[in-house]
């Protein structure tokens, strides 16, 4: 009886081995399933009337979908359970502000960045004004993201509170329980955009470190990598990541913002 | 307070979007809460009989299963179902049922113990009469003592589902669209009406238990004259 049920569990790792190939299963399945937030506007969020996921990373998942010839199932997902998803197999891809750092890429495989931003703060106005004030604040940062690593080993003395998503962190900054939350730049920037009394808090200009962000693609797709890099650097040149780009951060939009990266770019630019 | 963010999304919270997408909110809440309710009180009947009637090893198997779901906290459980066992073994359990599953066992073993409390709670005469009029075992069993036990053990099965329905909010670990889920991602896009929004959740998640309270309350009532009037 334990033997078979070994021999089982063997067989089923070595199936798992050789259909390692995920591009094929996906144009075979016809569907390709992708992660993405649902509470992280402009990114991923749920739209007030179709009530369907939408954002910036929609729209680029769904470009590839478009471009593969496939069904785009969206899968919601938070901060946290980003790689999880990938590696139990629940998702293909991860569309999801998902930033690359060598940490992760032990367990994942990503793409080349196609947007980019620095971890910026978002604070009542004049109470952060140099980043040497960081040390001494309480600051609100999200569970599971880069944000709250890179501001525990920079600023090991400041008081990191993480919430499960952004919105918590912002009631948290609304009602005093934090002083600024810490997040990228273009997230603030539309964040700020939002709020009702947005007079009242002001985004500091300095940025404590540079996020590039990638599709989330599970370890050892290379196939997979290459396709949607080719892809990526197709959409740069044919308008369509400008076109994505504008639709939330153009001068037309709610929260403008300049356009510093562009995808093939190993940094952002100076403005 | 401005509660027109509730009015706007009113629909939202209580179906998702269904009919034109999965159903979600509230109403997959009392879906969620009605299955594993359901499959909690098979599994703890079924295991309280067994904890009961049993002896030896099968008894300590028994208690040491029921102590091992007691002492796993349900996120712990509903985290393990979906994302450990489709990298341990391949098997994909999707989010709806990885809940439920955690929710009917937990449910379940506390459940189990009520039963087997129940049961012992009923006098040996009771037993020995039965036994005596030519009953077998089992019979005695379902005619004489579980119709007597399960009368004193509907407090605790309520307990036991009020706690489950609250516990469904557990699924947004896993991104299954129940109440909390959808109002974290209403919360989300409004971001400054999180006080209206888990006022509103909360005093749902109220109705839902207090519904669920009057209900077995009358149950019991008409269960209790049906079996004095025989």
């Amino acid at each position: 009886m334990k033997l078979h049920s070994f021999v089982l569990v063997g067989l089923l790792l070595v199936s798992g081995l050789a259909q390692a190939d995920r591009l094929d299963d996906i144009k075979k399945a016809g569907v390709l399933r992708v992660a993405a937030f649902d509470g992280n506007p402009p990114f991923g969020y749920i739209d007030e009337h179709s009530k369907k996921i939408v954002g910036l990373d929609v729209d680029y998942a769904e470009a590839l979908a478009r471009k593969l010839g496939v069904k785009l199932e969206l899968v919601p997902t938070n901060p946290a359970n980003r790689i999880p998803l990938l590696s139990s197999n629940k998702v293909d891809l991860v569309f999801a502000n998902f930033t690359i750092t060598e940490e992760r890429a032990k367990v994942i495989d990503f793409s080349i960045p196609y947007i980019a931003s620095g971890q910026q703060f978002l604070a009542k106005k004049g109470v952060l004004k140099s980043p040497d004030q960081i040390k001494d604040l309480k600051i609100g940062a999200d569970k599971g993201t880069t944000m709250e690593s890179t501001l525990r080993e920079k600023y090991p003395s400041a008081r990191v509170i993480s919430f499960d998503d952004t919105p918590f962190a912002l009631a948290a900054l609304r009602n005093g329980n934090v002083q600024a939350i810490t997040q990228d730049g273009t997230k603030l920037v539309a964040l700020l955009a939002n709020l009702p009394d947005r007079d009242k808090y002001e985004i500091p200009s300095f940025a404590i470190s540079e996020e590039l962000e990638g599709v989330g693609v599970p370890k050892g797709e290379k196939r997979l990598v290459e396709y949607i890099n080719t892809w990526l650097l197709d959409a740069e040149k044919d308008g369509t990541a400008k076109r994505i780009y504008d639709k939330y951060f153009g001068p037309k939009s709610k929260s403008p913002l300049p356009r510093l990266f562009k995808i093939g770019d190993s940094h952002i630019r100076e403005k | 307070m401005d509660f027109s963010v509730i009015h706007g999304n009113l629909a939202y919270l209580l179906w998702g979007s269904w009919p034109d997408g999965p159903l979600g909110g509230a109403a997959l809440t009392a879906l969620l809460s009605i299955g594993s309710a359901l499959a909690s009180a098979a599994l703890g009947l079924l295991l309280g009989v067994m904890l009961a009637m049993s002896c030896g090893r099968l008894k300590t198997a028994l208690i040491l299963g029921l102590g091992f779901f007691r002492a796993i906290p349900v996120l712990m459980l509903i985290f393990w179902t979906y994302f450990l066992l489709p990298i341990a073994f391949g098997i994909d359990v999707p989010g709806i049922l990885s809940v439920m599953c955690a929710l009917s066992l937990i449910g379940g073993a506390y459940l189990a113990h009520s039963v087997c409390a129940g049961i012992r709670g009923i006098g040996r005469g009771q037993w020995q009469a039965g036994l005596s009029l030519g009953f077998s075992r089992l019979n005695v069993l379902r005619y004489i003592v579980l119709p007597q036990a399960l009368r004193m053990m509907l407090p605790s099965f309520i307990n036991q589902w009020v706690s489950l329905i609250k516990d469904t909010s557990l699924a947004y670990i896993v991104g299954v669209g129940e109440l909390s889920f959808l109002a974290a991602q209403v919360n989300s896009r409004t971001m400054v009406y999180p006080a209206e929004i888990f006022l509103f959740v909360g005093a749902i998640y109220f109705t839902l238990c207090s519904a669920l309270d009057v209900m077995a309350r009358q149950l019991g009532k008409r269960y209790r004259s049906a079996t004095h009037s025989h």
